[in-house]
């Protein structure tokens, strides 16, 4: 102890000598964006990885009229509330020519296939009916009354959704690499005209784009942030030495080496950058957490279930799967999170280090 | 030992402008000085103002390398293209009395004293140690604790002397040292100045007193406009 004590009395006065208030100020300022930028940068990495990882292979079928009988291709349906949006998705009305075919091209579940849906059927069935005779697919699962409630909850209230005439939704896992094929969409195409297919692979494809570029620009900020910290730093660190010109020039001439002068202002710099990157980084907290509670209610569990929007994959899902992913990431958040002050003291002793050896070379 | 050999230097070089001064005249302030002295040996810098006294400790003392010229400190070759760290280490063994001191303002007379031992690194007590001794020895024992601007010149020329020998340097230069004092603090001064040279330091003062330069005769080195016109080195 009274030797660190009595290494700091060699004149420099650090403390003093170097604009801590402000030095610690801007730091804080950096990690802060630092911290918020890398928050937001997990947030589209998870959303990605989520998307690759498990959207790939789902498929959602929205039929309208669901309990109309399968069979019923009149004008009627054609007006449907499904029509406006058919074709986006290639769903064109009835094709009867790929109907035809259909049986030839499934080698396995061929018996079942297209004369699954028999005419008693509603459109629903019917199509669940086709969709599960198809060897593309793993799993058809129509969704019930409450779980249709509980994905639009967050937009319609908790009695809403069972008042509106909705769609039938089919979540349709697909065997791994594979695609409906134009006969199934043919099929579906023809038992209820309207009906809508999401094929989350375009999305997902896109939001993987999107994805990389939010990453790739996180990647950038957070450079960017660096850089301009450490111009920061290097600037308080020439104050510093401006300001200490002279005691400087009397250890050198005593034979203090650059290391003993350069660790010095880099030990005082990396303190101060070190509270000031704790300081950014807890006052990023509150704002973080605030999000993560307004998304709390949309995060609730159950199976993510996309493209129920009648235009798709809107906005407000995307929230609702950045909530859900963000539930299951804290460590990472936390652990990059804990990295930002000991980045910033980092920057800041490497920083200090450079511009006090570079301002000692003016002597020889 | 000191050896100057055909040692050449001149202000407003790159190298030095930041740290002497910001001239940007080229003024040569030696030229073609040659001189040695052996180790404990003392020697008077003598000649007029602008002679290029200052400029010769300063560059024994390794504030400016020479641009021509030999120049060898303490067995050690000093020239372009030395390491730094050899400089600084070699800058340890050399003690320097500057004309204004350079005593640090915020530290204490004793923490000033103990400066040269703190870089070594030197343990703590014996930092004590040695800092007592030195401080009785240049008479300061009561001030150690006084800032520098609270002690009189002859007081701050007596605590500079105490830093510049403490790490028992094997070169001691001492730019008039004596500038600004009465005699019998003058005379003071240059008996501690020899002592420190009787111990085996080779030591080195500038002065334009005359009188005192009767007072204690020793060889003296004489410079006239960056020349050196008289070396009086074989002498004891
Ligand atoms: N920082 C400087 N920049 C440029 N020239 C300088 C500088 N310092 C001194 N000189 C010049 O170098 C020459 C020698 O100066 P120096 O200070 O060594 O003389 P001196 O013998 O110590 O004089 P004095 O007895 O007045 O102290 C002078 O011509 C002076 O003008
Ligand atoms: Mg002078």
């Amino acid at each position: 102890m009274s030797e660190a004590k009595g290494r700091r009395r060699d004149g420099l006065a650090l403390s003093r000598a170097l604009p801590d208030r402000s030095l610690l100020a801007m730091v804080a300022a950096m990690s802060l964006l630092a911290s918020l930028t890398y928050a937001g940068a997990v947030g589209a990495r998870a959303v990605s990885s989520r998307w690759a990882a498990g959207a790939a292979n789902l498929v959602t079928v929205q039929v309208p009229d669901p309990e109309k009988p399968a069979t019923d291709t009149t004008a009627g349906s054609a007006t449907s509330m499904g029509e406006a949006t058919a074709h986006k998705d290639g769903v064109s009305d009835a094709s009867s020519a790929h109907a035809a075919q259909l049986p030839a091209s499934q080698p396995e579940k061929q018996s079942g296939s297209i004369n699954a849906a028999t005419p008693d059927m509603t459109r629903a069935t019917a199509i669940e009916a086709v969709l599960q005779a198809s060897p593309d697919t793993q799993l058809v699962h129509r969704l019930n009354a409450s779980e249709i409630d509980r994905l639009l909850a967050p937009w319609l209230g908790a009695a809403g959704a069972s008042a509106l005439p909705l769609p039938a939704v089919i979540e349709v896992h697909l065997s791994r690499g594979a695609t409906l094929s134009p006969n199934v969409i043919a099929s579906i195409a023809k038992i209820a005209p309207g009906s809508l297919i999401e094929r989350n692979d375009e999305w997902r494809v896109r939001l993987l784009d999107i994805a990389r570029s939010l990453l790739a620009c996180a990647a950038l900020a957070i450079l960017l942030v660096g850089a301009i910290g450490a111009a920061v730093i290097a600037m308080a660190t020439r104050l510093g030495l401006g300001a200490r010109r002279e005691s400087i020039e009397i250890l050198h001439g005593l034979g203090a080496v650059d290391g003993y002068v350069a660790s010095r202002f880099a030990r005082r710099v990396a303190g101060l950058s070190l509270a000031g990157g704790m300081a950014g980084t807890l006052l990023a907290l509150p704002p973080l957490a605030g999000i993560a509670r307004l998304m709390a209610p949309l995060s609730g569990g159950g199976a993510l279930t996309f493209g129920t929007g009648e235009t798709g994959f809107s906005m407000a899902e995307m929230v609702t799967v950045l909530a859900t992913l963000w539930g299951e990431t804290p460590p990472a958040l936390l652990w990059g999170l804990g990295v930002v002050p000991f980045a910033a003291a980092f920057i800041g002793w490497i920083t200090a280090q450079v511009m006090v050896r570079v301002w000692l070379r003016r002597l020889p | 030992m000191i050896r100057l050999s055909n040692v050449t230097w001149r202000y407003g070089s790159p190298t030095r402008r930041a740290a002497v001064g910001r001239g940007t005249d080229t003024a040569t302030a030696l030229s073609n000085v040659t001189f040695s002295v052996p180790q404990g040996g003392f020697r008077w810098l003598l000649g007029p103002s602008g002679a290029g006294k200052s400029s010769l400790l300063r560059l024994l003392h390794l504030e400016a390398l020479p641009q021509s010229g030999e120049l060898e400190i303490l067995g050690t070759h000093v020239g372009v293209g030395v390491k730094r760290a050899t400089l600084a280490r070699l800058r340890q063994r050399v003690g320097m009395v500057h004309q204004d001191f350079r005593l640090m303002p915020t530290l204490s007379i004793s923490d000033n004293v103990a400066l040269p031992l703190r870089l070594e690194r030197r343990d703590e007590a014996a930092v004590a140690d040695e800092v007592a001794a030195i401080l009785r020895w240049v008479g300061l024992s009561e001030r150690s604790d006084a800032l520098p601007a609270e002690l009189s010149g002859g007081e701050q020329q007596r605590a500079a002397i105490a830093r510049a020998v403490i790490a028992r340097p094997g070169v001691v230069l001492a730019d008039e040292p004596t500038n600004a004092l009465e005699e019998s603090q003058s005379s003071r001064i240059v008996g501690m100045l020899r002592e420190v040279s009787t111990l085996g330091a080779t030591v080195i003062v500038a002065t334009h007193n005359d009188a005192l330069v009767r007072r204690f005769p020793a060889p003296a080195l004489r410079l006239e406009r960056g020349r050196l016109t008289s070396d009086e080195s074989n002498a004891p």
